[in-house]
């Protein structure tokens, strides 16, 4: 095992926790606003990768339009589903919503497999985005390194977005306390609206981002889905800094324990929830006591 | 007088469901199926103490389950072939399983206690996968014997669907007689509201870890008459799915109240028979029926019987 | 008042004499017709190859005639969604409430092995169509299970050795963690050496890894002149994506484990354009009966069929014809009548059921994809390249680990 080899591995470590990264940004901002887990967002991002084929086959053949709109539609989404569904189980236990995902994420993975087939669809790599660059120690495909820059710019936006905006510093007030910001005027359920828009909105992007590497099948989304909880864990719920560097980490677990001892690696991550979960179950960035 | 009609009722209730657990190999589509629903209204209703009960969301259960099956499984093919001798041991390691599990999850609460469950059931499933010599791996436990019992021929199919629902009618009578007694009491008292039953003296910790493994024995005896019904034990018993189609069994049933998981696990796998053999988008009636379930109908099935029936079970 | 009226009594006695002739006819029944039963995925992930073998069922009943010992030819159906204990569940239920002579198919290696337990229990015939394993004609063969079309020894062993003469003998592979990858590795390994080749590296890939990445790298390090997939379905599509994706296939041919027409089509074929991997059949066959059932396919589902279906087909068709030679639908007399047959129709000529072990043999195709420009005709997306004799893919009867017992 060289050097140049292990430097490859874990380069590549960090694309791999790119789609985590994207995904795990969504489900971070949900679970910090509203407190819910969203085992829909796996079929989320599916459905993103299936807007993003739906639009090039039957609208216009261009991977950039997908790019931009795939997204804006499933945000356009996540906020009806927010208004018209999410919202009549707020005042019930979170255990109920979190149910509710779940058998949404049947519903709209069985949709997508009645029209759609359980084979898959094609989708290829945009003209401009393919071969690959020449890194120095690998040449690397030109799109991974496109996604890396995506995933970042995004994760800067969110954080610049919450951090910087009026309405952010709204957002972050009502996830310590929705009632007191709800006692001060503001109208909280249409923040609600806009951030679980928004968190559906990243995982449509992650789909679009995925779609040209990946298998596009209705299936696609469970693979991530668990992984994704782990990365939330490490990082910390709620945490846009630990949706990023847990993303990261998981991204790195993998391609170490690849590199180590396959058939380890996926049980890695398990092992590193689990002892996380019971030693310090804020996660890296988290914010203490969350929900109890 | 009033309690007269209102036991009158139970007991009418009490007798439809006796007849109804001894006539369902005739009255299910085949007998298979009515033993299988018998042992998941086992699981369900096992799982029902933590969730309803207890109100801890665990996404672990399939481990628990799983367990019982191998572990009944692999003492039948390579110990001693005794359907008895197996059970027991299938119980015994997924008690003991589920007070590892229990001991170390319930530190933690909510979704977090959620998120540890899931975590060891998906640990003890890919340990499962990567041990073929034991488990058989992704091609599953194959081969397991289905003993006589004295002179019971446990190979017929009607015989062993009485055997099972022997167990059931225990279990259900002791499960009974758990929510019932005091302790289930103090359980439900600290569901409601936790810091207040704190405060008046409980271990909180110490209950839930109780009612945590009562709830491994029973999946776990679920888990072995699973084994010695299929004649094999799948992989899929140990993955996260298995858990979730327990939680959809108990909710669509209506949760905490013992008999709702029951008519859960009867209606769904029912209708997954039945569907299934009409459409191939059974997935999404299931899905639609679930969500349902949580966003209008929550007491569940049981809800549903109790308010068009006016009855008090 | 008085309820009786003058319809009565001799509404009774008609009653009676009625029901009583219906007892005595129904009691002097003729013997039960054949009754055969397909068990296939229909709603799982490899529903889009194996939900049509079906129709393929249904086609051999009816070209067969429709009707077998006097009466006509009942057919049912049940989908297992890939899923082992509900593939044991719906056995039963075959063979004990629906009383089926026979199951057909049952992809997923798990489920044939349990169904296939099943047989031998209620003493019921079951071939195994879709699923690859070699137990079911080794270390598990019974007398109630027979193999049809391929195994995973054929598999690896017909596109190992012709790969390993005709693109390379420096191999790398990346395969599916699980009972099918691990099988499917030590027969290519196996067929690699028998030619001298040297394996450079194999990388174990967890179920339901999406990013290969990873893997393609190490592969990429190792500079092999084929690397060989031990996957299907959406990780065949993965890794292959990807593989292009770091210019792997520039240098490096790709042979996969399974890999059919539908497959091409869902992702287009310049995904796995100049790809190899082994059929057993192929639309464009010439075998006899084989453009006609490639006409009536299309005409009803406006495309070719692919080779799980003609295997359907063949099997359900010689199934037939044995009960026919037997004169008989009892399970003894007709596995005789399997056993040592030899036969031609459109998926062998011809094809031999081996009594050893079960296994249906016969040719194997090595076909291999073909770029985008190359395809005059729909769905005309393999090449055949070569033809291998059974002899050669598949297993020596004798060395299988199958001890055929009695019934």
């Amino acid at each position: 095992m060289t050097s140049q080899f292990v430097i490859m591995q874990l380069f590549n470590g960090l694309i791999l926790g790119s789609i985590y990264v994207l995904l795990s940004l969504g489900l971070s901002i949900i679970f910090g606003m509203l407190g819910i887990i969203n085992f829909a967002h796996g079929a989320f991002y599916m459905l993103g990768a299936y807007v993003a084929y739906t639009l090039t086959a039957y609208v216009c053949p261009n991977f950039w339009f997908a790019f931009i709109f795939a997204p804006i539609i499933m945000a356009g989404f996540g906020a009806a589903c927010e208004v018209f569904l999410l919202r009549r189980l707020y005042r019930l236990p979170p255990l109920y919503i979190m149910l509710f995902t779940f058998g949404l994420m049947m519903i709209i993975q069985d949709i997508i497999r009645m029209i759609f087939g359980s084979m898959g669809v094609p989708f290829g790599t945009p003209k401009s985005l393919m071969g690959a660059v020449n890194l120095g120690f690998m040449c690397y495909p030109k799109y991974r390194l496109f996604l890396i820059i995506i995933t970042a710019l995004s994760s800067l936006g969110v954080w610049l977005f919450l951090s910087r905006t009026r309405l952010g510093s709204i957002i972050r007030a009502g996830t310590d306390n929705s009632s007191m910001v709800d006692a001060l005027g503001i109208n909280i359920s249409r923040i609600f609206t806009l951030v679980f828009g928004i968190g559906i909105g990243l995982a449509g992007l992650a789909g679009v981002l995925a779609a040209p590497i990946q298998n596009v099948s209705p299936l696609m989304g469970m693979d991530f889905l668990i992984d994704c909880f782990v990365v939330v864990v490490i990082g910390g719920m709620g945490s846009i800094a630990g949706s990023i560097i847990g993303g990261v980490i998981v991204g790195e677990i993998i391609a170490s324990g690849i590199m180590i001892w396959p058939p380890i690696a996926h049980m890695l991550i398990y092992l590193f929830m689990a002892a996380f979960l019971l030693i310090r179950p804020r996660g890296l960035f988290g914010r203490e006591a969350f929900h109890d | 007088m009033i309690n007269d009609a209102m036991s009158k009722q139970k007991i009418i209730l009490m007798v439809l469901a006796i007849l109804l657990a001894i006539f369902l190999p005739f009255l299910a589509p085949y007998t298979a199926l009515a033993s299988e629903i018998l042992i998941f209204a086992l699981f369900a209703m096992a799982y029902d103490l933590v969730l309803g009960y207890a109100g801890m969301l665990s996404f672990g259960h399939a481990a628990l389950f799983g367990l019982g099956a191998y572990s009944t499984g692999i003492i039948l093919i390579r110990v001693y072939p005794s359907a008895l001798f197996g059970l027991l041991t299938g119980v015994i390691i997924s008690s003991l399983a589920a007070f590892l599990i229990g001991f170390l999850s319930i530190r933690r609460r909510g979704i977090y206690f959620t998120m540890l469950t899931l975590a060891f059931a998906q640990m003890f499933y890919f340990m499962a996968f990567k041990w073929t010599g034991l488990t058989g791996g992704d091609d599953g436990l194959q081969g397991v014997p289905r003993p006589s019992l004295g002179h019971l021929d446990l190979t017929s199919e009607l015989t062993f669907y009485y055997f099972i629902l022997f167990f059931f009618i225990l279990s259900v009578v002791i499960c009974f007689r758990v929510v019932n007694s005091p302790f289930g009491k103090t359980l439900q008292a600290l569901r409601e509201n936790k810091n207040r039953a704190m405060s008046i003296g409980y271990d909180v910790d110490r209950l839930k870890l109780i009612v945590f493994v009562i709830s491994g024995f029973f999946s776990g005896l679920a888990g072995g008459l699973y084994a010695l019904l299929l004649n094999f034990v799948p992989l899929g018993s140990l993955y996260w799915t298995t858990s979730g189609e327990v939680v959809v069994m108990t909710i669509v049933g209506g949760m905490g109240t013992l008999f709702g998981p029951i008519l859960g696990a009867l209606g769904i796998i029912l209708l997954k028979d039945i569907i299934s053999n009409f459409t191939e988008s059974w997935s999404f009636i299931m899905g639609v029926l679930f969500v349902a379930s949580v966003m209008g109908f929550r007491g569940g099935l049981i809800g549903i019987i109790r308010d068009k029936l006016k009855l008090d079970i | 008042m008085k309820k009786y009226n003058a319809f009565c009594r001799p509404a009774i006695v008609i009653s009676l004499i009625l029901s009583m002739s219906i007892l005595i006819v129904s009691s002097a029944k003729a013997a039960d017709p054949v009754k055969v039963s397909v068990l296939t995925d229909m709603s799982g992930p490899y529903a889009g190859i194996t939900a049509t073998n079906v129709e393929a069922a249904k086609m051999a009943i009816k070209d067969f005639g429709g009707k077998l010992l006097g009466q006509d030819i009942l057919f049912v159906y049940r989908d297992h969604q890939c899923k082992p204990g509900l593939a044991n569940q719906k056995a039963k239920e075959l063979y004990e409430k629906q009383k089926v002579d026979v199951i057909f198919d049952c992809p997923n290696s798990a489920a044939a092995l349990a169904v296939s337990k099943q047989a031998l229990i209620h003493k019921r015939l079951f071939f195994s169509i879709g699923s690859g394993t070699t137990r079911t004609s080794g270390p598990d063969c019974n007398r109630y299970t027979f193999d049809w079309a391929y195994n995973d020894y054929m598999l690896a062993t017909s596109v190992g050795l012709w790969a390993a003469d005709n693109l390379g003998k420096r191999w790398y592979t990346i395969t599916a963690d699980y009972a099918w990858g691990h099988d499917l590795l030590k027969h290519f390994k196996h067929a690699l050496e028998t030619k001298g080749g040297k394996l450079l590296g194999n990388d174990m890939v967890a179920f339901g890894t999406a990013d290969f990445s990873p893997y393609i790298i190490n592969a990429m390090n190792a500079k092999p002149d084929v690397l060989v997939l031990l996957n299907s379905g959406k990780d065949g599509v993965n890794s292959t994506k990807q593989a292009i994706e770091f210019g792997l296939k520039k240098k490096t041919k790709i042979v996969h484990a399974l890999l059919f027409i539908e497959g091409i089509k869902a992702v287009g074929p310049e995904v796995f354009a100049d790809d190899y991997v082994t059929g057993a059949w192929y639309w464009k066959s010439k075998n006899p009966g084989s453009k006609e059932f490639v006409q009536q396919w299309r005409k009803k589902f406006n495309k070719p069929p692919n080779w799980m279906n003609a295997a359907t087909y063949s099997c359900v068709t010689q199934y037939l014809k044995a009960v026919k030679r037997a004169a008989s639908k009892d399970p003894k007399a007709v596995i005789k009548e399997l056993e040592g047959h030899t036969f031609r129709d459109l998926l062998a000529n011809p094809g031999y059921i081996r009594p050893e072990d079960h296994m249906q043999v016969g040719k194997a195709y090595i076909l291999r994809a073909k770029r985008p420009e190359e395809i005059k005709e729909p769905w005309d997306y393999f090449q055949i390249m070569d033809v291998m004799p059974a002899e050669e893919v598949y297993m020596d009867p004798t060395k299988t680990g199958c001890k055929m017992g009695c019934f």
